[in-house]
């Protein structure tokens, strides 16, 4: 498929090799990136080699949180939708997958359906509140705080389950808590259980194998949404953003186009959610809380809104920054806030894609330097 | 000379507004005004600031709905419609305000209105016809921010042709050109005709009207104040009174 050339920016020699993967919506489109890239996956995929069980199970816990930062990215880098209630996404995918697992697993066997309602689910909820938002064309930040209203009630009805009346079949809400078998007898909160056939494969959260698993499934994720945002709806996205009544206008229907990225990031943010669930084997009403859908929005905004890559890196780092923060108690939310003002006063559209277009500025002033001294040395014109 | 509304032939009309009256608050914006615009010409609107013509056209367009009355393009009630439907059925818009893509280049401006009607491999074809169309060749890789204003007026001009409409409205589309830039968007305008696109300005600029030398409306508080050729607007004692006679 043809995509429209680049920004101003040069395509790249890799442009008809990799297609959509590297289209002028991502940052990142030449030999250097890709090197970087492939590097950086290699590295992740040998750490559990080198590193311990311990910080293993921290890494995946950062890999889970790119999905959010991936799926924050997508409605409101490209689209211009700022959710500051991503999280609850993410934790309707993480109660979803719990709710229907804890009650399917003994019959089936495995987390299949569970993984897959854990997606479907935030993406129904995304359509039903979603539909009555951009139906009633809100805009800006009353849909930011409207988001951030909804995730807090679901949260404060969520606290309000104790009451053992509140149980779905084998699965017990829990209040407080969080979710829990409704009675002894009923099995425990599984960690992901994939049934292929008649194989089962199970991938424990503290173990090196669901690491992998999270590590393949978000790059695949991360390739994957390159390729939708360089696409024909990428860029009827970010004319979305840029100015929707002027993409209606061209016969596009806003509304639709603003919920259907709305509904697949709920389903990028549930996958985070039924993730995190199956590598803790909980999920509780906090996930539904100011502080982690604030921070999903700190991620995202340091890294750089308007680029994949960019707000995946920015969820990365600041999650590591966190955990070293972490034995200082509060300070963490704190020192993260702290780098999201500076950040915001010296790169306002991020850390990442600022250091990103001086590293391309440096790199077409090299190339330019070198390609003038190759030419005076072969005495070519470059015709 | 265009009659008023309910006395042409359907066929030679694309469009109607009839009665229209939008009410902001305490003002009428629109104060029951009738409008019938032939197909395949142009037609300009005149008026004072305030008059409703900016207005008339959020109106035509479906940006906003009227408080009462009727809007009819190609003979079908389209009064309900949201912008994106009338949009699909032929009508386009340039708005006053400058209305491109600032961050993306003029090709990635193009691909966006050009994709509802064409394959992604037939785009680059298409935009080379529209950007030939309006003199900005070469510019493809440009980001619209470095264009200058002339250019991104064509811009916004060629981003409603890409949607191949049959009605275009341009409001004020030559606000802030240089004369030799007005000149060459008066003969953009023309060559539109010509190409079976019915083309509605509204502008200030008088000399770019007297060019076009096209049916013209002049409005004033909201209503149909005067209708005629361009001489015979320009003639017209009471239009120089309330309007031209300030410019």
């Amino acid at each position: 498929m043809k995509t429209p050339p680049s920004s101003g920016a040069p395509s790249s020699v890799l442009d008809p090799y990799l297609g959509l993967l590297n289209g002028p919506q991502t940052m990142g489109r030449g030999v250097p990136f890709w090197v970087g890239f492939i590097a950086i996956v290699t590295v992740l995929a040998l750490c559990p080699e080198f590193l311990r069980r311990y910080d293993i199970i921290n890494f995946s816990n950062f890999l889970i949180s790119g999905f959010l930062a991936l799926s924050l990215s997508l409605i409101w880098g490209y689209c211009g939708i700022l959710s500051l209630g991503q999280a609850a996404f993410f934790g309707i995918g993480g109660y979803a997958y719990g709710i229907v697992a804890l009650n399917l697993l003994n019959s089936h066997g495995n987390t299949d359906v569970a993984m897959i309602a854990g997606i479907i689910v935030p993406m129904i909820f995304a359509v039903f509140i979603g539909g009555i938002m951009f139906y009633a064309r809100l805009r800006g930040v009353y849909i930011a705080i409207l988001m951030l209203v909804v995730s807090l009630l679901i949260g404060l009805f969520m606290r309000q389950t104790a009451d053992p009346s509140y149980t779905m079949g084998a699965a017990y809400l829990g209040g407080m808590n969080g979710l829990r078998p409704a009675s002894a007898d009923d099995p425990l909160l599984p960690s992901l259980i994939l049934g292929l056939g008649k194989s089962v494969v199970e991938l424990d959260g503290r173990d090196a194998s669901f690491y992998y698993f999270v590590l393949g499934l978000l790059t695949v994720t991360y390739l994957g949404l390159r390729c939708l945002v360089n696409s024909s709806y990428g860029y009827i996205l970010v004319g979305c953003r840029e100015d929707p009544e002027r993409t209606e206008t061209f016969g596009y229907d806003v509304r639709l186009i603003q919920l259907s990225v709305f509904c697949l990031a709920a389903g990028i943010a549930g996958l985070s959610g039924v993730l995190y669930t199956a590598w803790g084997t909980y999920i509780h009403p906090d996930g539904f809380g100011v502080g982690p859908n604030i921070l999903v929005v700190i991620w995202v905004a340091v890294g750089g809104r308007k680029d994949l890559g960019t707000a995946l890196l920015g969820a990365l780092v600041l999650e590591w920054v966190s955990l070293r923060l972490v034995s200082e108690g509060e300070i963490a939310l704190l020192a993260l806030g702290s780098i999201l003002v500076v950040v915001m006063l010296i790169a306002p559209r991020g850390l990442a894609v600022t250091l990103g277009e001086y590293f391309n500025t440096a790199e077409t002033y090299v190339m330019t330097r070198f390609g003038s001294r190759a030419n005076k040395v072969t005495g070519s014109d470059g015709k | 000379m265009n009659a008023p509304a309910h006395q042409n032939d359907a066929s030679d009309v694309i469009l109607e507004a009839r009665g229209l009256v939008q009410v902001y608050g305490g003002i009428r914006a629109l104060d029951g005004l009738d409008l019938t615009i032939k197909r395949d010409a142009i037609h300009c609107i005149i008026g004072p600031n305030g008059a409703g013509k900016s207005t008339l056209f959020k109106m035509l367009m479906g940006v906003e709905r009227p408080t009462s009355g009727r809007v009819l393009f190609n003979g079908q009630d389209v009064t309900r419609l949201r912008t994106f439907a009338r949009a699909r059925l032929g009508m386009a818009i340039k708005f006053q305000a400058m209305q491109v893509f600032q961050e993306l280049t003029v090709y990635q401006n193009l691909f966006i209105p050009l994709r509802r009607n064409y394959r992604p491999r037939a785009i680059p074809d298409q935009a080379a016809q529209v950007l030939a169309q309006l003199h900005l060749e070469g510019t493809e890789s440009q980001l619209v921010g470095d264009l200058s204003h002339g250019q991104q007026q064509w811009l916004a001009i060629g981003m409603s042709l890409a949607a191949e409409p049959t009605l275009l409205l341009l409001d004020e589309p030559t606000a802030g050109m240089s004369p030799d830039e007005t000149d060459l968007t008066s003969e953009i305008v023309k060559s539109l005709q010509h190409k079976g696109v019915t083309v509605v300005v509204i502008e200030h600029d008088m000399a770019f009207i007297r060019g076009l030398n096209s049916p013209t409306s002049v409005l004033h508080y909201g209503r149909l104040f005067a209708h005629g050729s361009f001489a015979e607007i320009e003639q017209n004692e009471e239009v120089r009174r309330i309007y031209m006679g300030t410019l």
